[in-house]
């Protein structure tokens, strides 16, 4: 990303787009490349070093024979991994719910810091904002907890729906496969909304106070000015998020659905993590490879992901990562 | 651009975080936790005996003890090792497993479960085989032909199952600590005693109560049947059947003996009439609102909540899988509406169990007098333990009687007393001690997952276990049982039920074949593709508003896993397991 601050201009001007690497230079920055060295060993160590291990997707492998010892049978996990019913139908699963949360994350997100930048009382904003944020720091576990306890028959959920006469009998919610994604979308929200307004409202701070005014000149309302000013002042925001979390679809969750799943919506509950879970680390089965070859496919189609919203961002002149 | 500048801070920081935490998170697995550690760190304590500490991980559900637990301290100092033991938490046996191995940090001890044949193709487990000579309190455990079922393909023995094994070969039960449809005793008072043998009277009976009895005396409303459903304690829900047509609970399947004993044919229970008629009535019972409208969907954590508050009148499930988690719960006093006092077990909330059959005058095999062999897991020794041999001294003296008396009697005068006869006894204050959960955790130590004696003492007076000894047994007894036991004129659980008596077929009990079995066979495929089927048809064919359709559905997709090939292999076993028991002079009579 380019750095051009009005701040900056004051300083000599540097040209990053064009740096002379002279001993010179690279004496003035030595600090910074001792820094960036340290985060490059850690990102080949911690990133890079253990997609070594991608290699057992190939192999048939056994624990006690290890890497060397192990029989290589070439491309037949993948080949059994994409004839397996199963298989296709995690996929499904996780794609689904990983682009509901996507979709709601980040609208519920910028929808929920424009009304909150609209409150004008700094005290109950900066309440508002903090209570919001909160349930990001509970681990799944105890939100599932919650979650589980508020729709069985005698939770709040029912209760408040009974007492309402909506309904006549408590409504089974964890029992019907047509209300997982919906829930597990709800929690989602629910535990992350606040968190993820955060870097909102700090991009709505940022905005030129000079635009609202002149807005307002031109007789916008505040409603005007949410739409006008606010939102494309967030654009750019928004589509760098957006392009980040597109890989993540394919990481839709493992934790919410493993928890929250049972025998009866097994058909849409069940996760590729929770597939390579079941595969890779159930002593059953403890296929390995297999569980290698199923996190092989979901790195691919991430990245697939990225390059590709990232080139139609490019395309339209937007906002890229790379 | 300001914003940018901004954004790009608050990125890096959260990303910093979220890195952070993702190591602190774990992924749950708290089966790694408890394999830190192990290799037998050696520690003075109190200059007396140096004390070694063994950590051990059993895949099952339990209570962990509080460190400086009374009387591990003393088996501590008695033989020179202290072991830590852990459970499951969350996750199920095979995938608890499954991160250890992969982990590569295994405990000392372990008793894998389901996973347990993994652990030795890993090639994680030291063979018992020289032990056994060294150590006899463990080649007493069992018969030679017996050990000979433990072994594995390589020719040697990996490990003992602990439990349901009586000294001598005498089971002297007094409780069914398998399956049975359970009722409370308050129900069958309030029915004056009558006797329950089918499903229809079973109903007939919990609804009748519920409608009469809708609230406990705190107010909370009663249930009057439950099921647990969840991973594989669905036998709760999904084996009856077997048992309704009085076979013995060889788990996945029925073996008819019509044609001899010499000529057993395998059956499969999930298509029977008797199964169907099951499930049916089952859903009209969901239909009327008798049965939990969360059966399907609660937790195993749930259900014990359930269970802990008294208010569900009935259930289908195995003994030990509820009983000992409700008994701290059941004997703590609660408030009424009106401000008295009361204890749960002291109105009659503790389960009795009923034998119910398919058809009237039926006999049936609930309950199985001699002791059932579980070679499919146990107790094992992994190849981190630093000094297997110390480990094998330790499971051995564990069965020494004195330190057998310490684990399930506790200390001599402070947890029971002994009479002139030698016979021990507890106190009232001593047996409520041993039912609270507080108790239990910093004073009593079972090792309950290490070998361990069922049946008479080696004294010949007393039981291995209290629970078995029986003028402690109607003792324990809460005052509304005891009542329930003197109107039906039995004495213990066992007699109450009134199973068949029969002598156990030499393939019983199956399922410590389809427990283990993995799914590299078509067989094992099938059986994998039958629980998910049955996972997700079962609770829908009951929750169902049209019985018939769905029950054709659920036959449709059952078919389609194609159950045959498993049960051909089910056959292979008893086949095989029929020849091993002739080799050995095995005749049917």
């Amino acid at each position: 990303m380019e750095i051009s601050t009005s701040k900056s201009k004051k300083q000599k001007p540097v040209d990053i787009d064009k740096p002379k690497l002279t001993v010179k230079e690279f004496k003035r920055q030595w600090i910074l490349v001792v820094i960036s060295v340290i985060y490059v060993i850690y990102g080949i160590i911690f990133y890079y070093l253990p997609l070594a291990g991608w290699i057992i997707a190939f192999q048939d492998f056994k624990y006690n024979k290890g890497i060397s010892g192990s029989k290589w049978v070439g491309f037949d996990k993948f080949k059994f991994l994409f004839s397996d019913k199963t298989f296709l139908m995690v996929i499904r699963n996780t794609f689904c719910m990983g682009a509901l949360n996507l979709i709601f994350s980040t609208v519920v997100a910028i929808a929920f810091a424009i009304l909150l930048n609209e409150v004008k009382n700094k005290y109950f904003k900066k309440s508002i904002q903090t209570i919001s944020y909160l349930p990001h720091f509970l681990s799944w576990i105890i939100v599932v907890a919650i979650v589980h306890d508020a729709l069985t028959s005698t939770g709040i959920i029912n209760d408040i729906l009974m007492r309402l006469h909506i309904v006549q009998t408590p409504f089974p919610f964890l029992a019907r496969p047509e209300w997982f994604w919906p829930i597990v979308t709800l929690s989602n929200l629910w535990k992350e909304t606040g968190w993820n307004a955060i870097i909102y409202l700090a991009a709505i701070t940022s905005i030129d106070p000079c635009l609202y005014e002149s807005a307002s000149i031109d007789g916008a309302g505040r409603f005007q000015k949410m739409l006008y000013v606010t939102l494309p002042g967030l654009r750019p925001t928004i589509m760098i998020l957006l392009l980040m979390n597109i890989g993540n679809v394919l990481n839709a969750g493992f934790e919410l659905q493993y928890l929250l799943g049972n025998g009866l919506v097994q058909n849409v509950s069940r996760t590729i993590d929770i597939y390579v879970l079941n595969w890779a680390l159930d002593a059953r089965n403890l296929d390995y490879s297999l569980g290698t070859a199923a996190g092989i496919f979901k790195t691919v189609v991430s990245m697939t992901f990225i390059v590709v919203s990232n080139y139609i961002a490019k395309k339209k002149g937007d906002e890229r990562l790379f | 651009m300001k914003t940018k500048k901004i954004v790009t801070l608050i990125l890096a920081s959260m990303l910093a975080v979220s890195s952070l935490a993702a190591c602190s998170n774990g992924g749950g697995t708290g089966a790694t936790d408890a394999t830190t550690g192990a290799g037998g760190e050696t520690q003075a304590t109190s200059g007396e005996k140096e004390i070694v500490d063994f950590t051990m991980f059993a895949a099952m559900s339990g209570k962990e003890k509080d460190a400086n637990n009374d009387i591990q301290e003393i088996i501590a100092q008695k033989t020179g090792v202290r072991v830590k033991e852990t459970w499951l938490t969350g996750q199920d046996a095979g995938e608890a497993i499954g991160s250890i191995i992969a982990s590569g940090k295994l405990p000392d001890l372990i008793d894998g479960g389901d996973g347990s044949v993994t652990l030795y193709e890993n090639g994680l487990l030291v063979a018992w085989d020289d032990y056994l000579e060294k150590y006899p309190n463990l080649k007493e455990m069992y018969t030679d032909e017996e050990w000979d079922k433990f072994r594995m393909d390589d020719g040697h023995i990996y490990w003992a199952n602990v439990f349901g094994n009586s000294y001598n070969h005498i089971n002297t039960a007094t409780g069914q600590n398998g399956e049975a449809f359970w009722i409370q005793v308050r129900v069958l008072e309030w029915a004056n005693y009558p006797k329950i043998e089918t499903l229809d009277e079973y109903f007939k009976l919990l609804e009748d109560y519920a409608a009469a009895n809708p609230e406990l005396p705190d107010g909370t409303p009663v249930i009057p049947y439950t099921c647990l459903c969840e991973d594989w304690k669905y036998y709760c829900l999904e084996n009856a059947p077997m048992f309704l047509d009085g076979y013995p609970n060889d788990g996945c399947c029925i073996v008819n003996i019509d044609a001899g004993m010499d000529k057993p044919k395998v059956v499969d229970y999930n298509t029977t009439d008797t199964a169907k008629m099951y499930f049916k009535k089952l859903n009209e019972e969901y239909a009327k609102g008798a049965i939990d409208p969360d059966f399907a969907t609660q937790t195993y954590d749930e259900y014990i909540a359930k269970l802990s508050t008294g208010r569900v009148l009935g259930l289908c499930d195995q003994y030990w899988d509820f009983a000992y988690n409700i008994m701290g719960p059941f004997a703590s006093p609660l408030q009424a509406t009106d401000g008295t006092e009361f204890r749960l077990d002291q109105i009659g909330c503790d389960y009795v169990p009923l034998g119910l059959v398919a058809k009237k005058g039926m006999s049936q095999q609930w309950h199985s007098y001699d002791d059932e062999l579980n070679q499919s897991s146990g107790c094992a020794v992994t190849t981190s333990c630093k000094d297997p041999d110390l480990a094998f001294a330790f499971l051995s003296a564990l069965l020494d009687q004195d330190i057998h008396d310490l684990r399930f009697w506790g200390i001599e005068g402070v947890d029971y007393l002994v009479d002139e006869n030698g016979l021990y006894y507890r106190t009232e204050e001593m047996r409520e001690n041993w039912k609270s959960d507080s108790y239990k955790a910093k004073h009593t130590c079972e090792y309950s997952y290490c070998p361990q004696w069922m049946g008479m003492s080696r004294d010949g007076i007393n039981r291995m276990q209290p629970g078995e000894q029986p003028s402690e047994f109607v003792l324990s007894l809460a005052e509304p049982l005891k009542k329930c036991f003197e109107a039906y004129g039995v004495g213990t659980y066992v007699e109450f039920l009134n199973s068949e008596k029969v002598v156990n077929a030499p393939w019983y009990p199956l399922w410590s074949w389809s427990n283990s079995i993995s799914s590299d066979t078509p067989g094992g495929v099938a059986w994998k593709k039958m629980g998910e089927t049955k996972h997700l048809w079962l609770p829908t064919v009951v929750m169902s508003k049209d019985f018939e359709s769905d029950w054709a559905a659920y036959q449709a997709a059952y078919a389609e896993c194609e159950p045959e090939k498993f049960l051909e292999e089910a056959q292979a076993e008893v086949n095989k397991r029929l020849e091993t028991a002739q080799s050995y002079g095995w005749t049917p009579n």
